[in-house]
C-alpha cells in the first residue's frame, strides 16, 4: 500500500529539473528509523544557479550529480527535512515528525496537544494568514475552516460577522466569544492580522464548556506573536490595495424617460387618480453611484521587532492603515501599537501584552445603493436653484421623494475617532517540576469612541422643510476589568496522563454614552465652524451607561490511558448580573470520550498515522442580552403641553419588561472521526452534531396591541435545533522543489424550530415565517404563478369553484397564487416559498509551491438557498417614478413578459414587496484571494544580510460563479428572522494587492 | 489539590452581591405610582401622545380627511395615496397603517397604567377631587383613542389593563367597543370639572359629553347622543359655549382656546428640534407642534399631501350670503385661483407670502384647490406649527344634535332647524327655510330631506377638521350612496361595500395573535 502512493508523482515533477552539468555522481539510501527504505524522497541539491534533485526509487535508492562539497537537503512530507553534506554511498534516516500531532492547540486556560484533543477545534495559523489581503482578523479566517460562516460589508471600518456551526443564539448576534491573548476582545478592536501567531476556533460543547455561558456561539481564541529565542529579528509588511466596488447597472435618462412615460400613460388608460399628464422630465442624465465610486486604495503597513534568550522574551509591533474608500464619504484610518513581553526566573513566570489602537472612520449617512435605485436619472446631481445645490424632484418634473444620494454625504458629514487600549499581564509560579502552575491573570480594556457630526444647511429631497444646521459630538467610553486566577496541573506516569485545570475569573464592564448636539452652528463665508461655541440654536444633550458583571468558577480533566484512552470532563458555573437573583446561577459542563485505534497494538494498518474516535455531549450558555433587561424603568422623556407654551413632564412605562429571564442552554452532542494517513500527506476530519438550544434569549417582537415602546421586551423567545456534518480533508505533499496542498472543507446546517416565546407556535415577520418544526425564518409570500396575456387568462385564473380570482386584473398583471381557493387574494394566500438556508457550505484552499514562488488559491461558497433581492423590490416597477435596472423590460402587447408585469403609474398592485417575485438563488462560489508570491533565494539575501524577502500579488473576489442577480451574493443579512435578506447591502469590493515582506 | 481548592474557597467569598447592579438611568418601575406627583405625571405622558405622527401630528389627519370624500391625496408617494383610494397592497404599511395602530396602542396603554394605580389607597391625594379629576381624564383619553381606532379599523381588541409582554387580546366587534367607551365616559362625566382656568388641554365635562355624544352617535343611539348634546347646548353648557363670531378664529393661531372650543389638541413650537423629529419616545426635546399644516400646503412648497376635491368649492359658491356675497367660510377654508375675486372684501390672499399668480402654476394646476383651513402667516411654510387643533367645536355638536334629533323623531323639530340655522347663520346665511338655494321648506319638514342636507351642511362646515369620514361612515355606505359618492371622489371607484368601511388591520400582529382576525375580506 504505502509503495503504490509513493512512486508516481514526484517522478513526473521532477522531470522538469534541468540536468545538473557533469560532476561528481553519487549515490546513496534513504529509510526510516526502522531501517526501511523511503520511497520518493526529494533529494535536493543547491547550486549557484539552481535547485535541482532527484527522487529515491522504491528501495530508498538514488543517485545524483553533484559539485564537491555541497550539501544535499532530503526532503518527504511526514518526516523532518535532513541536510547532509554529499558524499557517495552515503545513507540517510530520517525521522518521523510528529510535531503535526503534539503540536499545542490553545484550548481556553491552557493548552493541549492536537493529539489529545477531543472537541471540535479547528486552526489557523499565521502561515495561512499571511496571504490574506485583508487587514481584518475575522475576514482574513474566511474559508480557511469547516462550520465557521463570515459574512463582511465592503464599507470600510466595518466589521465582518462570523458564525459558528448555525445559529446558537438569537440575541446579543450570532458571534462567537473572541479571547484575545486571554482577555476578552472582539474583531472591532482592530487587531492587526500580521500580529497573529494562532487562531483556534473551538466549536463545539467539548471545547467551550470551560467557556460556560459565553460560549454558546463558540469561542474564537486569537494568541498573538511573541518573540523567540535569538537575536533581533526585524519584519517589514507593506502592502497596497487598489479596490473596485460593484455597482447597479441602472437604465440611463434616455431609457427611464421612456418607461416612466409608458408607466403614466399605464395609468392614465386605467384611470389611476390624479395622474392627467405625463412627468416634464428634468433634462438631466445622472449617474449617481458612478458619481460617489472610484477606485478606493488601501495602504498597510507593519513593522514588527522581536528577540529574546531562554528566559526574556519580546515582540513590539507598530501598524498603520489607511483606506480611503471607494465609495464618498468612506473611509478608514488605523495605528495600532504592541508590545507582548515574557520571562521566567526559576519557578516564576509571567507575560504580557499591551495593544493600543487609534481608528478613524468616516460614515457613510445613508443607503446610496437604495437611494440610486429610487432616483430618478433625470434630476441632475447638483442644481444651484435647490437650497443646498444639489438636484433632487420636482413635482411636475420628477415627481419624486427619493434622496440624492450625493447631496445627502455632501451636506452630512459623520466620523468616528475610536481609541482602543488593551493591556493584561499575568504572573505565574510553576511547582513541582511544572507538574502544578498557578497562574494570575488581570487585564483591562478601555474603549473611548467619538462621533463627530455636521448637517449643513440646504435639502436632498423634495419634501424637505428647512432643516437647521447642526452639530452633534456623542462618545462612548468603556472599562473592562477581568481577573483571573487558574490552576494547571499535569503528569504523565506509566501511560496515565493527567491534565488539569481549575480557576475562577471575574469580569465586570462600565459603559458611559453621552451625546450634544447644537443648532445652527456658525457659517463663515462655506465654512462651518464645528465649535459649540459659536453655535446659536438650541442645546440638547443626552446621556446614559450600562454595567455588568460576571463571576465564574471552571475546571477541566483529561485524563489519557496509554495514549488510546482519553477523556474529558469540564465545568463551569457562571453567575451574571444580566438575570434576575433568583435566575442568576448557571452550571454548565461537558463529557467528552476519545479513542486513538491507531494505537492499539492489535492495529495494524500501517498507511494509517493516526485514527481517533470522539464523542462529547455538554451544555454551553448564554446571557449575551442587555445588562438590565429584567429591570424595568420609567421613562422619563414624554412631555405635552397644557397651554400656549406651558410643558409639562410625564412619566410612564414605555418598555415592557419580561421580569421572569432564564439562562438560555444549548446542549449539544458531537461525534467525530479524525484521520491521518499516507506519510501524513492525508488528512481527514469528519463530524456530526447535534445541539439543542433551549430558552434562547432574544427580542422577540411582540403585538403592538401591547403599546410597548422602545424595542421588544427580551424573552426567552424560542427553542431550536442544529444538526449538520462538517468535513475537512487535505492532501498535501513535497516533492523536491515542488510543495503542494489541496484543503477542502464541507459543511451542512440544518435547523428547526422546538419551540416559541409567549406559548406561540408560530411567529411571522413581514417576508418570513417561523413554525414549530420547521426551521427558522422560511419565507412566507405570495407566489407568483405568472404574467396575465390577455383578457381571457384573467378569466381562466378562477378557483375550484370557478369565481374568477383577480377580476379588476388587465393583461400584463401579475397572477398571484390563490392559495386558499377562496377566489380573492387576501393575506391568507400568503405561503411558504422557500428556504433562506443553505444546503452547503464549501470552502476550498490550494497553495502550490516552486522553487521560490509560491501561489495561493482561496475559494468558498454556499449553496442551495432563496436570497430575497430587495434591490429588485425597491425598484417597484415604475409605480412612483423611480429608476430600474438596465435589462428589466416589462410586459407590454408588443412585448408579452412572462417574467415581468406591466408598469404603471400610482398602482403597486403588482410591485408589493412580499411576493416571491423576488426571491432569487443565492447559491455561489467565490474565488476570494488568489496570491503569487515570490521569495527572494536566501543567497542573495545573504549579501545583504536579510533573512528573508517576500514579494506578492494578491487578487480578491475577481472571480465569483453565481446566477445571483444582485451586487453581492455574500451580503450582511437582515437578521435571524431575515437570514436571506439582501437589503441593498454594502458589497464587497474586488481588489488588487501589491505586498512586500521581509525580515533581517 | 488542597491548596487550589482553598484559594477557590477564598475567592468565592466575593460572591453574589457584586452581581447585584442597579439600573439608575431611569427611576425604577418599582419606585414609581407611589405619590400624586407620580399619578399627575404619568398621566401627563398620556397628553404626550398627541405629539406623534401616528396620531395628532399629521399621519391620523391625513388619513381621515384623504379616506373621506373632501380631500384627495395625489401626492409623489404612491402607497400614501393608495391607502386614501382604498388600495392596500401591505397592510403593514408603515406610515400610515402601522404607526397609527402602534401608538394609539400605546395611548391606550398609558392610560391603563393611570387607571391601574390611580387607585391605590396607599397613594394620598392633598384633594382627594383630584384623585378623581386624574381618574376621569384617564377614562376620557382611552375613550379618544378607542373612537378613532374604531373609526378606522372597527373590529379591534379592547386592552384594559396595563399590558403584559404575552398579551394577545382578543378582537371584538366595534359594537363592543362602543359600549366600553361609553360605559368609561359616563364614569369620567361626573369627576371633570365645567371649566379649566389654565390647563386648558385636560378635558372638560364638556368634553366628555361631545365625545360622548359622538361616540353615541356613531353607534346609532340617537336619544343618548341627543341628551349629551342638550347639556352642551341647552344644559350648564349653554353658560360655556357660542359660535364664534368669526369663523376663521377656529383655525387661527392666534385665537386658540375660544369659546367654541370644547376641546383642544394643544401645539407650541417650545421644543425646537430643527428637523422633522417627533416619534423619539425617548426624546425629552422631541417636538410639540404639529404638521397639520405643511402636509396641506400647496404644490411647490412643503409636502403637499391633502388637498381638496373640487366640489367643496362648487358647493360653497351655490349659496350666497344675505348680503349678496360668497360663503365666507370658503374664504377660510380653501385656496384656490379664483378666491381674490370672489371675496374682494377680504384683503389678504396671500398664500405663505405668494398671490396665486406667484405660484407660477400653469395648466391644469391653476384647477387645483388647497386646503387652508389650519394654516397660519408663516412664510416660507415650516415643519411644524403651533396651531392648536380644535377637536371639538360647537357647530359641530349644534349640527349633530340636529341630526340626532331628526333620527329620534324621524324628523326635524324646532330644536333642530334652529341648531342648523345658528350655523349658518353665523356664516351669514339665510335661515333654512329662506334659503334660495336649498328647497327649505322640504329640508325643514321631511325626515329624508332634512338629513340629506345635514350631509351638506356638515361637510362644508367641518371640512378638512378630520371629521368627513367620520360622518360617512355613520351614515353607512350601500349602493346609492356609494353613487352618490363618486361623483364627489373618484377615489370611490375602488370602494367594495362589506370591506372597504374599515382598514385591514397590520398584518403583523394578526399573524402574531391568534384571537385576532383580520378584517372581514382583506
Amino acid at each position: 500500500m504505502k509503495k503504490l502512493f509513493n512512486a508516481a508523482l514526484p517522478v513526473v515533477l521532477l522531470c522538469a529539473f534541468q540536468p545538473v552539468s557533469a560532476q561528481t555522481g553519487i549515490s546513496g539510501r534513504v529509510t526510516d528509523e526502522s531501517g526501511e527504505g523511503l520511497i520518493g524522497v526529494a533529494v535536493i541539491v543547491e547550486t549557484d544557479n539552481a535547485r535541482t534533485g532527484v527522487v529515491t526509487d522504491e528501495n530508498g535508492i538514488f543517485y545524483i550529480d553533484v559539485p564537491e562539497d555541497t550539501d544535499l537537503e532530503f526532503n518527504y512530507m511526514g518526516f523532518k527535512s535532513v541536510i547532509l553534506p554529499a558524499k557517495d554511498n552515503m545513507l540517510v534516516v530520517m525521522e518521523e515528525d510528529r510535531s503535526l500531532l503534539e503540536e499545542s492547540v490553545v484550548v481556553g486556560y491552557g493548552s493541549l496537544k492536537k493529539k489529545d484533543i477531543l472537541g471540535s477545534v479547528s486552526t489557523v495559523r499565521h502561515q495561512e494568514l499571511q496571504n490574506r489581503i485583508s487587514g481584518n482578523m475575522v475576514e482574513s479566517m474566511r474559508g480557511l475552516v469547516s462550520g465557521v460562516k463570515i459574512t463582511s460589508s465592503g464599507t470600510p471600518g466595518s466589521n465582518a460577522n462570523i458564525q459558528i456551526r448555525g445559529i446558537g443564539s438569537l440575541s446579543g448576534g450570532t458571534s462567537p466569544l473572541f479571547i484575545i491573548d486571554g482577555s476578552y476582545g472582539g474583531s472591532e478592536v482592530g487587531l492587526s492580522v500580521e500580529d497573529i501567531e494562532s487562531i483556534q476556533i473551538l466549536k463545539d460543547a467539548s471545547s467551550a464548556a470551560i467557556y460556560g455561558s459565553r460560549a454558546a456561539n463558540g469561542v474564537v481564541i486569537i494568541t498573538t506573536k511573541k518573540g523567540t529565542t535569538g537575536e533581533l529579528k526585524v519584519k517589514f509588511d507593506g502592502s497596497a490595495q487598489m479596490y473596485w466596488l460593484p455597482k447597479y447597472d441602472l437604465m440611463d435618462a434616455e431609457t427611464y424617460k421612456y418607461y416612466d412615460d409608458l408607466a403614466y400613460q399605464e395609468a392614465m388608460m386605467q384611470g389611476v387618480p390624479g395622474v392627467n399628464d405625463l412627468q416634464n422630465h428634468l433634462s438631466g442624465d445622472s449617474d449617481f453611484l458612478g458619481a460617489m465610486l472610484k477606485t478606493g486604495i488601501i495602504q498597510n503597513y507593519n513593522v514588527s521587532m522581536s528577540g529574546g534568550t531562554e528566559t526574556l522574551n519580546f515582540y513590539t509591533s507598530l501598524n498603520y492603515k489607511k483606506d480611503d474608500g471607494a465609495m464618498m464619504n468612506t473611509g478608514h484610518e488605523q495605528f495600532g501599537f504592541r508590545v507582548n513581553t515574557g520571562g521566567k526566573k526559576g519557578i516564576f513566570e509571567y507575560g504580557q501584552h499591551l495593544f493600543f489602537s487609534k481608528t478613524k472612520t468616516d460614515n457613510l449617512m445613508g443607503n446610496p445603493w437604495a437611494s440610486a435605485i429610487q432616483i430618478p436619472p433625470t434630476i441632475p446631481i447638483y442644481d444651484d436653484s435647490n437650497p443646498g445645490g444639489f438636484g433632487y424632484g420636482k413635482v411636475d418634473g420628477a415627481n419624486s421623494t427619493a434622496v440624492n444620494p450625493v447631496a445627502m454625504e455632501s451636506l452630512y458629514h459623520s466620523n468616528n475617532p475610536q481609541q482602543y487600549l488593551y493591556a493584561d499581564i499575568y504572573g505565574q509560579i510553576n511547582l513541582w517540576e511544572n507538574h502544578l502552575n498557578a497562574k494570575l491573570n488581570v487585564s483591562y480594556k478601555n474603549y473611548f469612541g467619538e462621533t463627530n457630526t455636521l448637517r449643513k444647511k440646504g435639502n436632498w429631497t423634495m419634501s424637505q422643510g428647512d432643516d437647521s444646521a447642526f452639530i452633534s459630538y456623542a462618545t462612548a467610553a468603556h472599562d473592562m476589568i477581568l481577573v483571573e486566577n487558574t490552576y494547571n496541573f499535569n503528569y504523565d506516569i506509566k501511560g496515565h496522563s493527567i491534565n488539569a485545570v481549575a480557576g475562577f475569573s471575574f469580569n465586570t464592564m462600565h459603559e458611559e454614552y453621552k451625546s450634544q448636539t447644537k443648532l445652527d452652528p456658525l457659517v463663515v463665508g462655506d465654512k462651518y465652524i464645528t465649535s459649540f461655541d459659536s453655535a446659536t440654536g438650541t442645546q440638547t444633550c443626552t446621556g446614559s451607561y450600562i454595567e455588568y458583571a460576571l463571576i465564574s468558577y471552571f475546571g477541566r480533566i483529561n485524563y489519557s490511558y496509554g495514549d488510546r484512552y482519553l477523556i474529558q470532563l469540564t465545568a463551569r458555573r457562571d453567575g451574571t448580573s444580566r438575570l434576575p437573583k433568583e435566575h442568576r446561577w448557571g452550571n454548565f459542563g461537558s463529557v467528552s470520550l476519545g479513542w486513538r485505534i491507531s494505537n492499539e497494538p492489535w492495529f495494524d494498518v500501517n498507511w494509517i498515522d493516526d485514527l481517533k474516535l470522539r464523542a462529547n455531549y455538554g451544555t454551553l450558555g448564554n446571557t449575551n442580552i442587555g445588562p438590565w433587561d429584567y429591570q424595568s424603568v420609567i421613562n422619563t422623556a414624554p412631555r405635552a403641553i397644557m397651554n400656549g407654551d406651558t410643558k409639562v413632564v410625564g412619566m410612564t412605562q414605555s418598555n415592557i419588561t419580561n421580569m421572569d429571564l432564564v439562562w438560555e442552554k444549548k446542549t449539544s452532542a458531537n461525534v467525530g472521526v479524525d484521520f491521518l494517513a499516507l506519510r501524513k500527506r492525508l488528512s481527514a476530519s469528519v463530524e456530526y452534531y447535534y445541539s439543542k438550544s433551549k430558552d434562547l434569549l432574544f427580542n422577540l417582537p411582540i403585538l403592538m396591541t401591547t403599546g410597548n415602546e422602545g424595542g421588544a421586551p427580551m424573552v426567552n423567545a424560542a427553542s431550536l435545533r442544529n444538526t449538520g456534518i462538517e468535513l475537512e480533508i487535505g492532501w498535501n505533499d513535497i516533492v523536491g522543489d515542488f510543495g503542494y496542498s489541496v484543503n477542502a472543507n464541507f459543511s451542512t446546517v440544518s435547523n428547526k424550530v422546538l419551540s416559541l416565546g409567549y406559548g406561540q407556535t408560530v411567529y411571522y415577520t413581514y417576508t418570513s415565517r417561523s413554525d414549530i418544526g420547521q426551521p427558522l425564518g422560511m419565507w412566507y409570500l405570495y407566489k407568483k404563478l405568472g404574467i396575465f396575456q390577455s383578457e381571457e387568462d384573467v378569466l381562466a385564473h378562477v378557483n375550484s369553484k370557478g369565481q374568477v380570482i383577480q377580476p379588476d386584473a388587465r393583461p400584463g398583471d401579475i397572477i398571484y397564487d390563490d392559495y386558499n381557493d377562496d377566489g380573492q387574494i387576501t393575506s391568507e394566500d400568503r405561503q411558504i416559498v422557500g428556504s433562506p438556508w443553505p444546503k452547503l457550505e464549501a470552502g476550498l484552499n490550494i497553495a502550490l509551491s516552486w522553487k521560490n514562488l509560491d501561489l495561493s488559491i482561496n475559494g468558498y461558497g454556499r449553496f442551495g438557498h432563496l436570497v430575497y433581492n430587495a434591490a429588485r423590490a425597491t425598484a417597484m416597477d415604475f409605480t412612483s417614478n423611480q429608476n430600474n435596472f438596465a435589462d428589466f423590460v416589462p410586459w407590454t402587447q408588443s412585448n408579452p413578459s412572462t417574467e415581468n408585469p406591466r408598469i404603471i403609474y400610482g398602482d403597486t398592485r403588482n410591485s408589493r414587496g412580499d411576493q416571491d417575485r423576488w426571491l432569487e438563488d443565492g447559491s455561489f462560489f467565490r474565488i476570494g484571494d488568489i496570491t503569487l508570491g515570490y521569495t527572494l533565494p536566501r543567497k542573495w539575501l545573504r549579501a545583504v544580510k536579510f533573512e528573508e524577502i517576500r514579494l506578492s500579488v494578491t487578487g480578491r473576489n475577481l472571480l465569483t460563479f453565481t446566477g445571483y442577480s444582485g451586487l453581492d451574493p455574500e451580503f450582511a443579512d437582515g437578521g435571524v428572522f431575515t437570514i436571506g435578506y439582501d437589503g441593498c447591502s454594502f458589497p464587497n469590493p474586488r481588489s488588487v494587492q501589491f505586498a512586500v515582506s521581509f525580515t533581517f | 489539590m488542597a491548596m487550589f481548592s482553598g484559594l477557590l474557597l477564598g475567592s468565592s467569598s466575593c460572591s453574589d452581591s457584586w452581581l447585584d447592579i442597579q439600573n439608575e438611568n431611569g427611576l425604577s418601575s418599582g419606585n414609581f405610582w407611589k405619590t400624586e406627583e407620580d399619578m399627575q405625571a404619568g398621566l401627563n405622558a398620556v397628553y404626550a401622545m398627541f405629539y406623534r405622527q401616528g396620531t395628532w401630528t399629521r399621519n391620523l389627519m391625513n388619513q381621515l380627511d384623504g379616506m373621506a370624500d373632501d380631500g384627495v391625496l395625489y401626492s409623489s408617494w404612491t402607497e400614501l395615496n393608495e391607502w386614501t383610494k382604498f388600495i392596500y397592497t401591505d397592510y403593514n404599511f408603515a406610515e400610515v397603517n402601522t404607526k397609527i395602530w402602534k401608538e394609539h396602542w400605546t395611548a391606550v396603554n398609558r392610560a391603563n397604567q393611570v387607571l391601574d394605580h390611580i387607585d391605590d389607597p396607599n397613594v394620598t391625594f392633598s384633594d382627594e377631587n383630584d384623585r378623581k379629576d386624574i381618574k376621569a381624564q384617564a377614562l376620557w383619553f382611552r375613550s379618544w383613542y378607542y373612537f378613532y381606532m374604531t373609526v378606522l379599523w372597527d373590529n379591534i381588541p379592547i386592552v384594559l389593563k396595563t399590558s403584559s409582554a404575552s398579551d394577545a387580546p382578543e378582537g371584538v366587534t366595534a359594537d363592543k367597543v362602543f359600549t366600553q367607551i361609553e360605559s368609561d365616559l359616563l364614569k369620567a362625566i361626573p369627576d371633570l370639572p365645567l371649566e379649566r382656568e389654565t390647563e386648558k388641554a385636560k378635558p372638560t365635562r364638556g368634553a366628555a359629553y361631545g365625545l360622548l355624544a359622538r361616540v353615541y352617535a356613531q353607534h346609532h343611539k340617537w336619544e343618548e347622543a341627543a341628551e349629551c348634546l342638550e347639556w352642551i347646548i341647552y344644559g350648564e353648557g349653554k353658560n360655556l359655549y357660542e359660535l364664534e363670531r368669526n369663523f376663521g378664529d377656529n383655525f387661527n393661531n392666534h385665537t386658540e382656546n375660544n369659546i367654541e372650543s370644547l376641546y383642544e389638541i394643544q401645539f407650541s413650537l417650545c421644543n425646537d428640534v430643527g428637523w422633522d423629529a417627533t416619534d423619539n419616545y425617548l426624546g425629552a426635546d422631541a417636538q410639540l407642534g404639529t404638521q397639520i399644516e405643511i402636509s396641506r400646503s400647496p404644490k411647490g412648497m412643503g409636502w403637499q399631501i391633502v388637498e381638496s376635491n373640487p366640489w367643496v368649492k362648487e358647493y360653497f359658491l351655490r349659496e350666497k350670503t344675505l348680503d349678496g356675497k360668497n360663503d365666507p367660510r370658503l374664504y377660510y377654508t380653501l385656496w384656490y385661483q379664483d378666491a381674490e375675486a370672489d371675496f374682494p372684501e377680504f384683503p389678504n390672499h396671500l398664500i405663505y407670502g405668494k398671490t396665486w399668480e406667484q405660484l407660477g402654476y400653469s395648466g391644469s394646476d391653476n384647477d387645483r384647490i388647497y386646503i387652508k383651513k389650519y394654516s397660519t402667516d408663516v412664510s416660507p411654510v415650516y415643519y411644524w406649527n403651533d396651531n392648536n387643533f380644535r377637536a371639538i367645536r360647537l357647530s359641530d355638536m349644534l349640527l349633530l344634535y340636529a341630526e340626532c334629533v331628526n333620527e329620534v323623531n324621524h324628523g326635524p323639530d324646532a330644536k333642530a332647524i334652529e341648531c342648523l340655522n345658528r350655523v349658518r347663520s353665523r356664516a351669514g346665511l339665510p335661515d333654512i327655510a329662506d334659503s334660495k338655494y336649498y328647497d327649505g321648506a322640504a329640508i325643514t319638514s321631511d325626515y329624508d330631506a332634512f338629513k340629506e342636507h345635514l350631509k351638506i351642511e356638515r361637510g362644508l362646515e367641518l371640512a378638512f377638521e378630520g371629521m368627513r369620514w367620520i360622518d360617512l361612515k355613520r351614515w353607512g355606505f350601500d349602493a346609492s350612496t356609494l353613487e352618490d359618492i363618486r361623483l364627489r371622489d373618484a377615489d370611490y371607484n375602488n370602494f367594495v361595500i362589506g370591506k372597504h368601511e374599515r382598514l385591514p388591520i397590520p398584518q403583523t400582529d394578526v399573524d402574531n395573535n391568534p384571537n385576532l382576525d383580520q378584517n372581514p375580506n382583506y
